[in-house]
């Protein structure tokens, strides 16, 4: 009789041999057992077996179709009717902030301008930026899914500007309820974490403005409006490498 | 590729792997779909240089098993040992399912370390290390659990003189 822990060591190398863990010779080694003791045969052809017959009674879910709930759990997450709890604040922010504006817009009937993105764009990247787990709506790496449904919801063709020169990967997008409409957000951020948001909007004019840049705190925006399209760019970092980041935004913008 | 179509090209595997592990299809698909949804949620944590099916299959397994602890709901009613006290080991609610083959019934009563295993290795063709990992135990206490579960197989295949244990290819 071999001794235990013998038994133990061959039991376990006729499994690793049925489940194909053995190299080249091992397996060699195994199948001259196997030619000269029945008992490890039996038990060889026996678990092999096991596993024929578990595959013959799965196999079978493979080919059937997928069920609609588990393909609509594998939608875009904006696709599917849910209410965020972000999207939710920072819509009532925004609200808290029209009506603020709505209050000064009626006193003087002044058209919205560049500016009140600007302070759009840096309210919503105060909210958002710090957002670690679900910065953005629709993530970056369905780019042709974001641009296209921001573009439709903001009302003008815009290419998302791919910022990798600039040293930015894109996270992805949401949709912001801004002053006079829906305003697209896109958000980036570098290797250290650093976020850096735009937000696009249409303000209903066709004009080309002056670049703006508005400051607060340590966050700084910069806005223009070329043609339907106004865009702010925010961030919190210095006046240059964001006069730098606007200027490839510009650049990159046009749809 | 896109996440979503990785995750899309593994649902069929998914599946398999789900209603072998619970042997009830609508707990299976519920599981897929919450497993799905997890995935989406923490894409950012998966590593692409791992296998994203192992990835996959040790979140449906830890859900599956947070579940069974929420519920008290397992489908491990006897085991083999209990069939072997000569008991009459199948509770009522049990019944309908031994209809379905005794495979599935054979899995059932396997403890859920034990059919896992045998899931993994015997049915997805898992190697014994993406295993391990899985079930976050050691490579050896895989295979001596391997090594039991394919033992109470047998007995219970043969037991019930499982036809496609005899039928040989």
């Amino acid at each position: 009789m071999t001794n235990d822990r013998n038994e133990h060591m061959d039991e376990w190398a006729l499994h690793a041999y049925v489940d194909g863990e053995l190299s080249r010779e091992q397996r060699a080694e195994v199948e001259a057992l196997l030619a000269r003791d029945p008992e490890a045969a039996r038990k060889v052809a026996d678990w092999k077996r096991q596993r024929e017959v578990l595959k013959s009674a799965f196999d079978g879910v493979l080919d059937e179709p997928v069920p609609p709930q588990l393909s609509t759990a594998l939608r875009p997450r904006a696709a599917r009717p849910r209410t965020s709890p972000w999207l939710a604040m920072a819509a009532a922010i925004l609200l808290l902030l029209c009506g603020g504006l709505a209050g000064w817009f009626l006193k003087g009937e002044a058209p919205v301008t560049v500016a009140d993105l600007g302070q759009q764009a840096l309210e919503a990247h105060s909210v958002f930026a710090v957002e670690v787990r679900h910065p953005v709506e629709v993530k970056g790496d369905d780019r042709e899914h974001l641009q296209a449904w921001l573009s439709k919801r903001v009302g003008t063709a815009f290419a998302v500007p791919d910022l990798t020169e600039e040293g930015y990967s894109l996270l992805g997008g949401r949709l912001l309820a801004a002053s006079n409409g829906p305003a697209a957000m896109l958000m980036y951020e570098d290797k250290q974490g650093q976020r850096l948001s735009v937000l696009l909007a249409t303000p209903g004019t066709d004009v080309e403005t002056a670049l703006k840049v508005e400051e607060q705190g340590k966050l700084i925006a910069c806005t223009w409006q070329d043609g339907k399209l106004a865009v702010a760019v925010a961030g919190e970092m210095a006046r240059d490498p964001m006069m730098v980041l606007a200027k490839a935004v510009y650049e990159k913008i046009e749809g | 590729m896109d996440f979503r179509r990785q995750l899309s090209t593994e649902l069929p595997v998914l599946r398999r792997f789900s209603r072998a592990l619970t042997g009830d299809p609508a707990l299976a698909d519920d599981l897929v779909q919450d497993c799905l949804e997890r995935a989406m949620l923490k894409s950012h944590l998966y590593d692409p240089s791992r296998p994203l099916r192992a990835w996959l299959f040790t979140m449906l397994r830890n859900l599956h098993i947070s579940g069974i602890r929420r519920n008290g709901r397992s489908n491990v009613v006897k085991t083999v040992d209990d069939l072997m006290d000569g008991e009459d080991a199948v509770a009522p609610e049990q019944e309908h399912r031994l209809a379905a083959g005794s495979v599935q019934e054979a899995l059932e009563r396997l403890s859920q370390q034990h059919r896992e295993v045998i899931v993994l290795v015997g049915l997805e063709e898992m190697s014994y290390r993406d295993v391990s990992e899985i079930l976050g135990v050691p490579v050896g206490t895989v295979m001596s659990r391997l090594s039991r579960a394919r033992e109470q197989m047998r007995q219970m295949l043969e037991e019930r003189g499982h036809t496609g244990l005899r039928r040989v290819k």
